[in-house]
């Protein structure tokens, strides 16, 4: 029989998420909204984003008091030194579509650790360290930070000691912050390389700070995609 | 922040968090008499200013990405390098517009795609039927 051959009916594996997705994007080309080559140009520019750049960032101003200064001043600026221009790298050739350029370099000291949320989104410095976390786009996460970030904190396996200021920044659509952690201990001498390789994702939003050779995330349960996308 | 504030502030959220099980209850639209200002407030906030609102500690995870989140992510942010729409306007109808119960109840970039479909029809960029017709021709494509 010929419909033995027949591929088995696909129950439930198509999400009216993928029919939708689909449907948009091919009527906003077949409209003239944008252009496949321009739906692409920016899956490529995507691929290219990560937190490398603010990692090296915080590392070179551990190195540099100079270059640190600049970090705070015009965090912009100070991150054409680590090959992210805000306005000309993306594709539309005037900065982010979502409309903010202004990014705030928030310095720990001894006595005042910062930690980044967005309250009213998920607000984030795409261009200096890729997508966000789910975790950090949760209501939970953006509800919970600002009234008790210590116990978040704690949640996220950070101690603060309770002589130690937690500040917590908001992000919004303006402006969009990262965090330089305080340089740790037992990382005398060592190099730019060296130091990036310990300033994680998780340090830069906040809720981790570096540690010696510790270069990850700490592990977390994984919710898998059912059709992944991989970056 | 004062204390009388701060005290508004933190009542504010209390009747904030009891809007989720009011929307299951049987009585809807209730007469005036039965709606105090606190209760007015809180359900007129925008639903997507969340900060401060009480909630359980739960697990962090990390989630991996959908093709078609990333491929909406891209689309919203195309559609605006194109002038469909700019970022305040998206964000009103991503994070305001769409109320609380599809706020807190669709995936992330699930309210995003609704509210790109939703742009192309408002700005008549296509028709409601247009719209429909593609959703069912794609649909067929899986069948």
């Amino acid at each position: 029989m010929a419909d033995k051959h027949k591929p088995a009916p696909m129950v439930d594996e198509v999400s009216e998420f993928e029919i939708l997705e689909l449907a948009v994007r091919e009527l906003a080309i077949e409209k003239g909204l944008f252009t496949a080559e321009d739906h692409q140009a920016w899956t490529e520019y995507m691929h290219t984003l990560g937190p490398l750049p603010a990692a090296r960032l915080v590392a070179k101003a551990w190195l540099d008091p100079e270059y640190k200064k600049l970090c705070i001043e015009d965090g912009v600026k100070a991150s054409l030194e680590v090959g992210i221009d805000w306005i000309n790298q993306m594709p539309t050739k005037f900065g982010t579509p979502s409309d903010y350029c202004n990014l705030r370099v928030m310095a720990d000291t001894p006595k005042l650790k910062h930690v980044v949320v967005c309250t009213l989104c998920s607000c984030y410095p795409r261009p200096i360290l890729g997508q966000s976390p789910e975790w950090y786009r949760t209501p939970n996460y953006r509800r919970r930070l600002v009234r008790w970030p210590r116990q978040v904190l704690t949640e996220f396996g950070l101690q603060i000691p309770e002589d130690v200021e937690v500040r917590v920044v908001d992000s919004n659509q303006k402006t969009r912050y990262i965090v330089m952690p305080e340089r740790p201990e037992g990382t005398e001498g060592w190099t730019e390389d060296q130091l990036t390789e310990i300033v994680t994702r998780d340090c830069l939003i906040g809720v981790a700070v570096p540690k010696p050779g510790k270069t990850a995330n700490d592990p977390r349960p994984v919710r898998k995609a059912l059709k992944p996308y991989s970056h | 922040m004062s204390t009388p504030t701060r005290q508004r502030v933190l009542q504010h959220l209390d009747h904030v968090g009891l809007l989720q099980p009011a929307i299951h209850k049987e009585t809807h639209a209730p007469s005036p008499d039965e709606i105090t200002n606190d209760q007015y407030r809180a359900y007129t906030r925008t639903v997507h200013d969340v900060g401060g609102e009480r909630d359980v500690p739960i697990t962090w995870e990390e989630k991996e990405e959908e093709i078609w989140e990333h491929n909406t992510f891209v689309t919203c942010e195309v559609l605006a390098w194109r002038g469909v729409w700019n970022a305040e306007e998206r964000r009103r109808r991503q994070n305001v517009d769409v109320g609380q119960t599809v706020y807190l109840g669709l995936p992330y970039y699930g309210r995003w795609l609704l509210t790109a479909a939703l742009i192309l029809v408002d700005k008549q960029y296509v028709t409601l039927s247009e719209l429909h017709e593609k959703i069912d021709e794609v649909r067929k494509r899986y069948e």
